[in-house]
């Protein structure tokens, strides 16, 4: 049955057009596939801790030529401006840097031999916030040791700007450690002395951070009880770059530390035209689909008389279409198949370059799960349309 | 299905006709499974359209049909397709064969779906209508008359109440009509069917119990 059935029914099959809508529908689904796949395959490069892309977190402060700056305090951050912040769609968490309150001056180097002295400031923000992994970060005011976590751009700056002139030896992130160093801390009546030790160096953080406990400690000890509010803040946004996020800054007067806005928009320009090349893989999806749909139309069209002839026979209507279902199951199949294909292998070769970011690629089942739903919506949208076709012909008025 | 009745139905084309001196138009009919019914007609009085109506694919018609008292309005598509597997074998005046088919495949596109004839007595047929030379023929290069005669055949490739053969020997000799005639009345004794059979002249060679004019 199934034979005669074919050799019934194939005639008016036109190969041309169904070439046509399988090579339309293999560019579009590849191309939807390869963006999700590619989109996968680049994430971990935006995720890992260092890579120089990590943008994601934004360092604000009041803008101080803005007009408010020049009305008293209004440099600080208040409450409802920190709330005001979180509630944005683009903010996932805020950290408030709190500033030493107090006088400060570090000794580095031996206190027997040649030593450097000069004032010194310190913050502390939220340890979630901080990208250097310290080992012991906090603070025992039983053994007083001051930990601090330095910007890379200190050290860069000492070796390649200070050391250099100075005939200094450069140091090294690991000399670092264990270079002798020491903190005066004046204030309150009180002039005392700490030892301090470099734990870690930050890339994000362009300052020098310190425990939160010991900044409440010390600032306790020593402080006059004067800020209040922060200065500054750290916001971690979960689409850097993002338009709205520029248009917020600007219109509450922030200024972002840096070049991190602009820097960051390439995360989100990736985004933006990796969604761009996938509507127009969809878009070709959906064209291809009509190109098929015409094309089963007008092959039905073709058939009509065939068609009434077998339901008249007593074939029912899915016994009718069944031939033609399968005929489009089949294609959308091998069309499946080798979009999948084309999109493997174009990540091989795309891979090659990735890997020089260190990045090892993402999974792949996002992708094959793209073409497969998009694959059973257009085939579920093509059986459909072939079963009401050939139900439209039972009566034959 | 005992009873195929047609209560004032009349083709949707004819309506408004007051005076109508057709026996099964605008009037009560009933045919009782069993027995045979002729239908003669003039061309142009709708016989075909009548065929069309009991086998559900044209309902441009007022008035009702009804299979033992039911309307057939309102059977479902597996119904349907129920009916024309099992209750009523149906040769359309115009033999609706697949000419790309060869005369055998015809025949068998319908047994498959029954499996109510083996190919023996399917070839039997063949054999008794004079055309077993042309089991293998493409439909498409036989004559008319020897179409009309594979049409038959495959109308009668399944189990029924009723066999409705529109015109079944328009194109057929007197000897050939007899074969037919004596095919149909046996495959109806066989399973207790009755015959419609519709004519516009030309009539099938069958004792009938009650004749139409329609």
């Amino acid at each position: 049955m199934k034979g005669l059935m074919w050799k019934l029914l194939r005639k008016h099959i036109s190969t041309s057009q169904l070439l046509g809508f399988a090579l339309a529908n293999l560019v579009g689904l590849t191309i939807v596939t390869l963006a999700v796949q590619f989109y996968q395959d680049v994430l971990p490069v935006f995720n890992d801790q260092e890579s120089f892309i990590r943008k994601d977190y934004l360092i604000i402060t009041r803008s101080v030529s803005s007009a408010g700056a020049m009305l008293g305090n209004s440099s600080e951050f208040s409450d409802t401006d920190i709330a005001d912040i979180e509630r944005q769609p683009w903010c996932r968490k805020v950290g408030r840097f709190v500033s030493s309150e107090y006088s400060t001056f570090a000794t580095i180097g031996a206190t027997n031999g040649k030593a450097m002295r000069t004032q010194f400031f310190f913050e502390s923000i939220p340890s979630d916030f901080i990208d250097a992994d310290p080992g012991e970060w906090d603070f025992d005011p039983q053994r007083p040791e001051v930990p601090v976590i330095v910007s890379r751009d200190y050290l860069s700056m000492y070796n390649f700007g200070f050391a250099a002139a100075q005939g200094m030896p450069k140091i090294s992130e690991s000399q670092a450690g264990i270079i002798p160093l020491s903190f005066t801390f004046t204030g309150n009546g009180r002039n005392e002395v700490l030892p301090g030790r470099i734990v870690g160096f930050s890339n994000r953080l362009n300052t020098i951070i310190v425990p939160e406990e010991f900044m409440r400690w010390s600032n306790d000890r020593y402080g006059q009880g004067g800020h209040q509010h922060p200065l500054r803040l750290i916001v971690e946004v979960n689409r850097p770059g993002d338009v709205k996020i520029k248009d917020y800054m600007d219109a509450h007067h922030y200024d972002v530390a840096g070049d991190k806005m602009s820097s960051s928009k390439a995360y989100y320009f990736l985004t933006l035209i990796i969604s761009i090349v996938g509507v127009v893989g969809v878009i070709i999806s959906l064209l291809s689909f009509f190109v098929l749909m015409l094309s089963i139309y007008l092959l039905l069209q073709k058939n009509t008389r065939k068609l009434q002839n077998l339901l008249m026979l007593g074939y029912s209507p899915a016994q009718v279409s069944r031939t033609y279902i399968r005929l489009v199951v089949a294609i959308n199949g091998t069309v499946l198949a080798a979009s999948v294909a084309l999109m493997l292998a174009a990540r091989y070769y795309y891979m090659l370059t990735l890997r020089a970011f260190g990045t090892q690629g993402g999974p792949l089942w996002q992708s094959l799960a793209a073409a497969v739903a998009i694959m059973v919506c257009i085939t579920a949208g093509n059986v459909m349309a072939i079963r009401r076709k050939v139900l439209s012909l039972w009566i034959q008025e | 299905m005992q009873r195929i009745e047609l209560n004032n139905t009349l083709p949707a084309v004819f309506a408004g006709r007051e005076e109508d001196n057709s026996q099964v138009w605008l009037r009560q009919v009933a045919f009782e499974r069993g027995k045979m019914y002729l239908i003669s007609a003039e061309s142009g009085t709708g016989k075909s359209s009548m065929c069309s109506y009991v086998y559900g694919y044209r309902t441009d018609y007022s008035g009702t049909i009804a299979f033992d008292g039911r309307d057939v309005r309102q059977l479902s598509i597996d119904e349907w397709c129920d009916v024309r597997c099992r209750h009523i074998a149906y040769l359309p005046q115009e033999l609706r064969l697949f000419p790309e088919l060869t005369a055998i495949e015809n025949v068998e596109l319908k047994n498959r779906l029954t499996g109510f004839k083996t190919r023996k007595q399917i070839e039997g047929y063949f054999e008794q209508l004079g055309i077993p030379d042309k089991v293998d023929s493409p439909v498409a290069r036989l004559s008319i008359g020897q179409q009309q005669r594979v049409a038959i055949i495959r109308t009668l490739c399944q189990p029924c109440d009723f066999i409705l053969l529109d015109e079944p020997v328009s194109h057929l000799d007197a000897a050939n009509n007899r074969i037919v005639a004596q095919m149909v009345t046996d495959e109806a004794r066989s399973q207790g069917a009755g015959v419609i059979s519709t004519s516009v002249g030309n009539n099938v060679m069958i004792k009938v119990d009650k004749e139409y004019k329609l």
